[in-house]
């Protein structure tokens, strides 16, 4: 275990230094707050600025633990580092298990800046077991969203993770509705996406001070479909990587 | 050694490693292993993989004992990255069984027996050499100090320099530290100096003999035949996935007829001359006699002693290069001539 730590650390100060990582996880959902965190509006019966924070908190978290990993998961497994780390003592599953630990620390800071921000600037007022309940929420749904990165780094090449990467980055985002609260058509199809659920059952903490149970079904049936992905893509690759 | 004139200049004895363990007379060709004691630190019994309709390696059997030094020689496509990915547990065989220190080869790579550098490894980007190095020693049951290993594989000097900006020469050597960082019983390289300049690979083979030095096991496969000759002291000959030849330089030199006599006879008795002792192939053309032999004293003295007098005789040595050449070639021929029922003295191996 001490290995898959180390390697995890590794993971962690790599992404530490990665602009591009900072922009998307932090930058990008601080700047989207400030320009429309203010909007006099309603978001699932709270108030736009919870919302808006919920939202931007679980953009910057899905989009750190996903784009980023497929990519570089990958990008290693081409290189042959994934190969190389299997010619260590270290446990045959580290390599997966370090980039998941990476990733879920390095989405704290998203979500605590966003929240912090929507606390100080958008004026969001809550009892402090609903900011860790919500934290919390966000955090444990981009696990789902980790487990995706692990499939689609090991099933596609560097070169088609990046389209991949897009279509399902936007199409999380907006009919995970992290942008826009839905309403309408729009509600019923993106209901069934894993980041809908995530930002729902925080709203509705916000809101009513529970999660409806359909939405905690959601999140782990999602994650249980994606953790199937990862480790069928894994298993399949055994003797390539 | 001393009477083969390879051509690599400075003799066995400045690369080998315990080569008095062993005996050096050519024509010797007993299975290798047999010689030494103890139980097998890698054994391959019947081991086959077949990719589709390739058959990779075919039944490959062998032994590899504590404290050698083996090269494992065979033109590309052989099957020697196959044999080792198998022997480290990187992809499974077809049919037969692998053995590393009494387990399986995916066991012997986790408890840190064994150390391997590969063609194909790849390195994390975006972090130090020093940094990496430490990493990997980190997985280690038992690791070496990091320093040490910086040294030993000559990369001290580039240790903070990041991983994605090195030449091809240093990144192999970073390769190598990192199979060399943990105290293995076992090392494993495939084709380890392959992007090295000359002196970089001479000063990779003195602290290789270094690492050795204290009874590990050391396997590489290399198309480099000079190599082999200096630095092992057992080879490995395969071709199309079958082990063709195991021995010593010298034995497998012996093996191929490591010297050529020619010489002019006035009355040619061909049957007499295949009798010959040490005679692995001959040519006949009028009265011009060309041998190669095992054992060209012998094979001349039986000539002389039967009461022949030949006219110009000539001894000349075969190099490795052109033994295994010979070896692989008389395989080749076999494979696509495979339904003539010839003997072959290597056969005997």
């Amino acid at each position: 275990m001490s290995g898959t730590l180390a390697l995890a650390k590794a993971e962690i100060s790599r992404l530490r230094r990665n602009k591009r990582y900072l922009i998307f996880t932090v930058a990008l959902p601080v700047m989207f707050y400030l320009i429309f965190g203010k909007t006099h509006a309603k978001g699932y019966q709270v108030s736009f600025a919870a919302f808006y924070m919920v939202g931007m908190a679980s953009f910057g978290a899905f989009s750190g633990a996903f784009n980023n990993n497929a990519m570089r998961i990958s990008q290693e497994r081409k290189d042959g580092w994934i190969r190389q780390l299997r010619l260590t003592p270290l446990p045959a599953n580290a390599y997966v298990v370090a980039k998941i630990l990476a990733s879920m620390a390095t989405t704290v800071p998203s979500i605590v800046i966003v929240f912090l921000l929507g606390r100080f600037y958008g004026d969001v007022q809550l009892p402090v077991w609903k900011w860790i309940v919500c934290a919390l929420a966000i955090w444990i749904g981009t696990l789902i969203f980790a487990a995706l990165a692990v499939a689609v780094g090991y099933k596609l090449n560097p070169d088609s993770v990046q389209p991949v990467a897009m279509v399902v980055y936007f199409f999380f985002s907006i009919f995970g509705g992290l942008w826009f609260p839905l309403s309408g058509t729009l509600q019923k199809f993106g209901e069934f996406t894993p980041t809908y659920q995530v930002v729902k059952i925080s709203t509705d903490v916000i809101g009513q001070g529970s999660a409806a149970l359909v939405n905690v079904i959601g999140v782990v049936v999602w994650f249980v479909i994606f953790v199937g992905l990862a480790t069928l893509a894994v298993r399949s690759t055994a003797e390539t990587v | 050694m001393g009477q083969y004139s390879t051509g690599y200049g400075a003799g066995q004895n400045d690369y080998g490693v315990g080569l008095d363990d062993y005996g050096r007379a050519p024509g010797a060709a007993a299975s290798y292993g047999a010689r030494r004691g103890g139980p097998p630190v890698v054994s391959f019994e019947n081991v086959s993989k077949q990719y589709g309709s390739l058959r990779a390696v075919d039944g490959l059997t062998l032994d590899l004992r504590q404290g050698e030094t083996v090269a494992l020689l065979g033109p590309n496509g052989a099957g020697k990255s196959t044999s080792l990915d198998m022997l480290l547990a990187l992809r499974k065989p077809t049919s037969g069984r692998i053995e590393v220190f009494g387990s399986d080869p995916y066991h012997a790579v986790k408890s840190g027996l064994m150390g391997a550098m590969l063609q194909s490894g790849g390195l994390m980007p975006e972090v130090t050499v020093r940094e990496l190095v430490t990493l990997v020693t980190k997985f280690h049951p038992k690791p070496e100090p990091v320093q040490t290993t910086l040294k030993r594989a000559g990369i001290a000097a580039f240790a903070d320099q990041r991983v994605d900006r090195l030449s091809g020469g240093q990144t192999q050597r970073v390769r190598f530290a990192l199979a060399i960082c943990g105290q293995s019983e076992l090392i494993v390289l495939d084709e380890p100096t392959t992007a090295m300049d000359v002196e970089t690979r001479r000063l990779f083979w003195a602290s290789m003999k270094e690492e050795v030095a204290g009874g590990r096991t050391l396997l590489f496969a290399t198309h480099y035949l000079e190599e082999a000759d200096q630095a092992a002291d057992r080879i490995l000959v395969i071709n199309r996935g079958r082990l063709l030849a195991d021995g010593t330089p010298a034995e497998i030199k012996a093996r191929a007829g490591a010297r050529r006599l020619s010489f002019r006879l006035d009355r040619v008795d061909e049957p007499f001359l295949l009798g010959l002792p040490g005679l692995v192939n001959l040519e006949v053309r009028h009265d011009l006699v060309q041998i190669q032999s095992s054992d060209s004293d012998a094979t001349l003295y039986a000539v002389l002693d039967a009461g022949y007098r030949p006219r110009e005789i000539e001894v000349a040595s075969l190099g490795l290069e052109q033994a295994f050449l010979a070896i692989t070639a008389e395989d080749d021929a076999n494979a696509t001539n495979a339904t003539s029922a010839t003997t072959h003295a290597g056969e005997t191996i």
